[in-house]
């Protein structure tokens, strides 16, 4: 039975009379993995501040798990409830070391009261621990983020990502300033993650796309112009037209 | 995780403790008096400044919220402390009333205005140098965090507010004395404030409100909540993201820093003896800042050091030429901002090469 | 055609009132004795003969100055006192030795004296200067005496000059309603009056509310209640303009922030002082002037003008290229740096001219004030609305019609990509700092007309021109101007309820409110740039 994690109904919104998303309607399944393609302007960013509360949508319906409504949420609010962004231009908490910047990501108590009078557990070491391994910073754990390369910040973003241990990650533009071995790398790890989670890629690398293996929207215009496995979409001539074979 | 008095605080509270020993003795018991009776109320109304800029290290420093009306919490403070010492005056004012301050009869009043109340007990007084300017930092904090305004947005509207309290607190109908504020008290808890030895109780007691309020900002600043404001300050967006109410934060640490000040703003009142609305003035509170500036934001330690230096300059320079003072006071904005953007404390601790260059004054915090 | 109207009318005049069959002559006589009525009634007959003659006695003893020689019963003017008297024959006008003590004084009292402006004012009705008759005619109105009705009747029979008619009509109104005419007239007198002025009806017709005649009392208190609803009209146009006005201060004193903060997103603190350093400017301008070149004291603000402009905008250059371009992207810092700046410039103001307010004054064409209706509008006032609208006009040209404007906006938008196209960047930074700095400047020459002129000049403007720029919403610069005079009004508005110090009070903590419903202002720029 199809159980939609995330649903977006007739989602519109336009900025000073520019529809930057326009009557837009995407359904994601529990555990799916997705691509979503599009020009500059396609309103891909746009899509992601509306799941993540950053951005109200003007109409339409934005439902999580079927029951919740999204639009009467804030960043936080989404990020509480399992959703977590990463995004295009790698943003960590340059001061902080790498090590710390995992903690304060973790899942666990947000509240003030909680920050203020949180203690460390042996289960949290043990988490962080595992995840520098996986994102191969274990000898950089002290280092302030500031110090790490650009390929290693978006590691450490995507480390943060996963220490949240959210049920649906949108990942904008996760290639980006990466060596062809480390895309690689970052594809098969999406891959291993979807399945008990959800996870949205945005991108732009086609070679990425294509190692994603996975169902493809191609946005144009705010709205869905074509969805399917990326042989399929790549095939249509309107999406040839406007995106691929410019 | 990092000690809670690490080598900064443990020389600084060092300096402290000697000098709250050693200020009185030279005052009250040795043999001519080497240190004068206006020297410790000096250094006693330095150290209300150091906690003062301690109060906005907290907000600025480690939030990265400029606060450019944190004088107006401290004056909040003073402000309540003085109405405790204008009951205590009683029937010795030039009016012999037993319960309205002299500028009241002079204006006619004939009783007491209701938000006087209480502060004939000192106890509710003290409480209310904190309460007042923590509401105050509460609903103002609610309404500018929730509609996040952020930046020099916030720091022109923390403006307008002071300016909008100096306004207030100037006109008498506000039944706070007016243009002339509160003054001519005679003494607080029994112990006449002209007396030497109630000097040196105050300033004893400004000294251990900074170092209260030093460890306490420590322990905020160094738990997991501070690790998070310094998010805050470095990528509010990010940490939204993550799930922090950023707005609950900001809230947090305005309240607590408006608290501090206005305590530093009850212990300063006796101290100089007098609480007037130019302690409104927006020049002040910017004042404030190049306090914590000049002694490296971020580092507490730093900010009082920088109160206790910038103070005690303009102390010798308006005494000795006054036309140079406000010249040396822009001069050290303009040179703090642009060649010691990590201040003094910053500067010398990067110099002596004990941390490496790249790293802020933040992440030493976290290391040191 | 005149005299012999006036022979005409002198001919009724004389059948109608028996005291004036007497000649000019026996009344001179009869004048310095009797009671003080019966010297009114001299008084009005004299008034009566239409002897211009007349006018330089009753002057005099309305004056307090007629004397009488008992010795030969001549009246003379004398002034002054003691030993030093200097008299004159009131009748020859020719200067006569004066004795002390060898007069007596004509005494006069309140009521008489009343009675002679009145018969001045009826005697002037026919003087042959147009102008003066119309004072007379106006005198009447002010002070009627039913006694003078015929008078006045005579003399707009005789008027041909139609403002002067149309003040003896309004004369003959309040004559009328002063008298025991039957009701109807005296209602109709109210219809006249009414047509005056707002505060003239008032002043006229108020004491007739109480009118013993129902018809009349109704009429007066009708005519009243409008005027003072006109009057209440006014009052609001006077508050437009006082807020305009206002407005225009604030406008001067923001639009240069709206231009470094607004556009560039420089907090420059300093503005305040270069404001301060404009109106030093004109100071200075003013002074040399007044030394090396009185004649062109009028011309002082036009030549001030410039040189407050090109002084301002050379220290705000320096600030941007000694500072501010050091702490781009960091707009804490650079607010505090500049505050820095600002202590320095009033110390440095302060010691080259002292502590204390310094004196600019208006040239003429800036002095006095006229009336609109009932608004009464100073010319300074008006020509720093002027001059506001004007600075903002040729702002938003330079803005948006020419080469540096076009530049100006381009680095706004996107550095690198302006960079790249060629357009210097640090250059066009400068100038545009240096444009803002000139506007303050300007607004300097401007504000030294209305306000003091000291070191705390800037201070006092700098948190109400950072309000104006938040409130209009910063970039954009036509919000600053709807902010400006919104504002201003307001305030204006709200001062008559809360006084002055409340409503600003009022006002602030609105914005500060406002401010955090729309965080970008009144007029937002909208759209995703702005979010990110």
């Amino acid at each position: 039975m199809s159980r939609p994690q995330l649903l977006l109904d007739g989602v519109s919104r336009s900025f000073d009379g520019f529809k930057a998303i326009n009557n837009l309607s995407i359904v994601v399944e529990k555990g799916e993995l997705r691509a979503v393609i599009g020009p500059n302007g396609a309103g891909k960013t746009t899509m992601m501040d509306i799941i993540t509360g950053k951005t109200r949508p003007d109409s339409g319906k934005v439902m999580w798990d079927q029951k919740v409504d999204l639009t009467r949420m804030d960043e936080a609010d989404t990020a509480r409830l399992g959703i977590g962004r990463k995004f295009q231009k790698p943003t960590v908490f340059e001061t902080h070391s790498v090590e710390d910047n995992l903690r304060l990501s973790l899942k666990g108590g947000r509240s003030v009261w909680d920050t203020l009078l949180h203690r460390r557990t042996r289960a949290e070491d043990a988490r962080v621990a595992e995840l520098l391994d996986l994102i191969r910073l274990s000898d950089a754990r002290n280092r302030p983020a500031a110090d790490l390369s650009h390929g290693q910040k978006q590691w450490l973003e995507i480390g943060m990502l996963l220490a949240q241990d959210p049920q649906l990650l949108l990942v904008d533009e996760p290639a980006a300033g990466m060596t062809d071995a480390e895309t690689m790398w970052t594809a098969e790890l999406l891959k291993s993650i979807a399945g008990e989670r959800s996870v949205i890629v945005v991108e732009h690398d086609m070679n990425f796309v294509r190692e994603l293996g996975c169902k493809v929207t191609v946005l144009h215009q705010g709205s869905v112009l074509a969805e399917g496995s990326l042989a399929h979409v790549s095939a249509m001539p309107e999406v040839v037209e406007v995106y691929l074979g410019r | 995780m990092t000690r809670l008095i690490d080598r900064r605080m443990g020389i600084f509270l060092t300096g402290l403790f000697i000098l709250t020993v050693a200020l009185p003795i030279g005052n009250l018991w040795m043999e001519g008096k080497p240190v004068p009776s206006y020297a410790v109320s000096l250094m006693g109304k330095y150290l209300c400044y150091a906690l003062l800029a301690v109060a906005l290290d907290l907000v600025w420093g480690y939030c990265g919220i400029l606060s450019l009306g944190h004088g107006a919490f401290f004056a909040l403070g003073g402000y309540a402390m003085g109405m405790h010492l204008m009951r205590e005056i009683g029937t010795r004012g030039s009016y012999a009333n037993a319960t309205l301050p002299d500028f009241m009869v002079f204006l006619g009043w004939q009783e007491l205005p209701w938000f006087w109340h209480g502060f004939d007990m000192f106890w509710f007084a003290a409480l209310m140098a904190m309460v007042v300017p923590g509401l105050l930092a509460f609903v103002f904090g609610w309404f500018a965090f929730r509609s996040r305004v952020t930046g020099v947005y916030l720091s022109i509207i923390t403006q307008a507010l002071t300016y909008a309290l100096m306004l207030a607190f100037f006109r008498n109908e506000m039944g706070f004395g007016g243009n002339n504020g509160l003054t001519d008290f005679k003494d607080i808890l029994g112990f006449p404030l002209q007396s030497d030895r109630t000097r040196v109780g105050l300033m004893v007691a400004s000294a251990l409100a900074l170092a209260g309020g030093l460890l306490l900002a420590r322990w905020v600043t160094r738990s997991r909540l501070g690790q998070v404001l310094v998010c805050v300050r470095d990528a509010e967006s990010r940490t939204r993201f993550l799930g922090y109410r950023v707005e609950h934060y900001k809230l947090f640490i305005f309240t607590l820093s408006a608290m501090m000040a206005g305590v530093a703003g009850a212990l300063y009142t006796p101290q100089v003896g007098i609480i007037n609305p130019g302690e409104f003035s927006p020049a002040n509170s910017i004042e404030i800042v190049i306090w914590v500036a000049l002694g490296g934001r971020g580092t507490l330690v730093g900010a009082a050091l920088g109160a206790i230096l910038v103070a005690f300059a303009k102390t010798l320079l308006t005494g000795w030429m006054p036309e140079f003072w406000l010249f040396a006071l822009g001069a050290l904005f303009i040179l703090v901002t642009i060649a010691l953007p990590k201040g003094a404390l910053g500067a010398i601790e990067g110099g002596l090469g004990r941390l490496r260059p790249r790293s802020t004054t933040a992440t030493k915090e976290a290391r040191a | 055609m005149f005299l012999r109207a006036l022979t005409f009318m002198l001919g009724l005049w004389v059948s109608a009132l028996p005291l004036a069959a007497q000649s000019f002559d026996d009344l001179l006589t009869r004048l310095p004795q009797g009671s003080f009525s019966d010297r009114a009634t001299v008084v009005s007959a004299l008034a009566a003969t239409g002897d211009l003659r007349a006018a330089a006695v009753l002057d005099a003893l309305g004056a307090g100055e007629l004397h009488v020689r008992p010795s030969d019963g001549a009246l003379l003017r004398v002034t002054g006192r003691g030993t030093n008297l200097r008299g004159t024959d009131v009748l020859t006008g020719d200067a006569v030795e004066v004795a002390p003590r060898s007069t007596e004084a004509v005494r006069v009292n309140n009521s008489l004296r009343r009675t002679v402006r009145a018969a001045m004012g009826v005697l002037t009705l026919r003087d042959p200067d147009p102008m003066r008759r119309l004072n007379a005619a106006e005198a009447a109105f002010r002070a009627p005496d039913p006694e003078q009705l015929e008078a006045i009747d005579l003399a707009l029979d005789a008027e041909d000059d139609a403002r002067v008619r149309a003040a003896l009509i309004q004369a003959r109104a309040t004559t009328i309603l002063r008298g025991d005419a039957p009701v109807a007239e005296r209602v109709e007198a109210v219809e006249t009056i009414r047509e005056r002025s707002p505060r003239v009806v008032i002043a006229a017709l108020a004491p007739y509310r109480a009118d013993t005649q129902p018809e009349v009392a109704e009429a007066a208190a009708d005519a009243v209640a409008t005027a003072e609803r006109t009057l209440q009209l006014w009052s609001q146009a006077q508050n437009v303009w006082f807020g305009l006005s206002l407005g225009s201060v604030l406008l001067l004193a923001a639009v240069g922030l709206a231009i470094t903060f607004g556009v560039m997103g420089v907090i420059n603190m300093a503005h305040g002082e270069l404001v301060m350093l404009g109106a030093y400017t004109t100071f200075v301008v003013q002074n040399a002037i007044r030394v090396h070149a009185p004649h062109l004291f009028d011309w002082s603000l036009l030549i001030a003008a410039p040189l407050a402009f090109g002084f301002a905008g050379l220290v705000g250059v320096a600030i941007e290229r000694g500072i501010v371009r050091h702490l781009y992207g960091r707009p804490l810092e650079t607010l505090l740096a500049t505050w820095g700046v600002s202590l320095i410039l009033q110390q440095a103001v302060r010691s080259a001219f002292g502590p204390n307010n310094r004196e600019v004054g208006n040239p003429s064409w800036m002095s006095g004030a006229f009336e609109i209706g009932q608004l009464t509008i100073t010319w300074n006032r008006l020509w720093i609305v002027v001059f506001a609208l004007v600075v903002f006009a040729v702002l938003m040209f330079v803005m948006r019609r020419t080469p540096i404007g076009l530049q100006m906006r381009a680095v706004t938008q996107n550095r690198a990509m302006a960079g790249n196209m060629g357009i210097r960047t640090s250059w066009v930074d400068a100038m545009t700092f240096g444009l803002g700095a000139g506007i303050a400047g300007l607004a300097g020459v401007a504000l030294s007309q209305i306000d003091n002129v000291s070191p705390n000049l800037g201070q006092n403007y700098i948190v109400d021109s950072f309000m104006v720029v938040v409130f209009g919403g910063a970039g954009n610069i036509w919000g600053t101007l709807a902010a400006a005079f919104s504002l201003g009004i307001v305030n204006k508005f709200l001062e008559p309820y809360a006084g002055a110090v409340l409503a600003k009070i009022v006002i602030l903590v609105a914005i500060i409110l406002f401010i955090q419903k729309r965080p970008r202002g009144l007029f937002a720029v909208k759209g995703r740039a702005v979010e990110a």
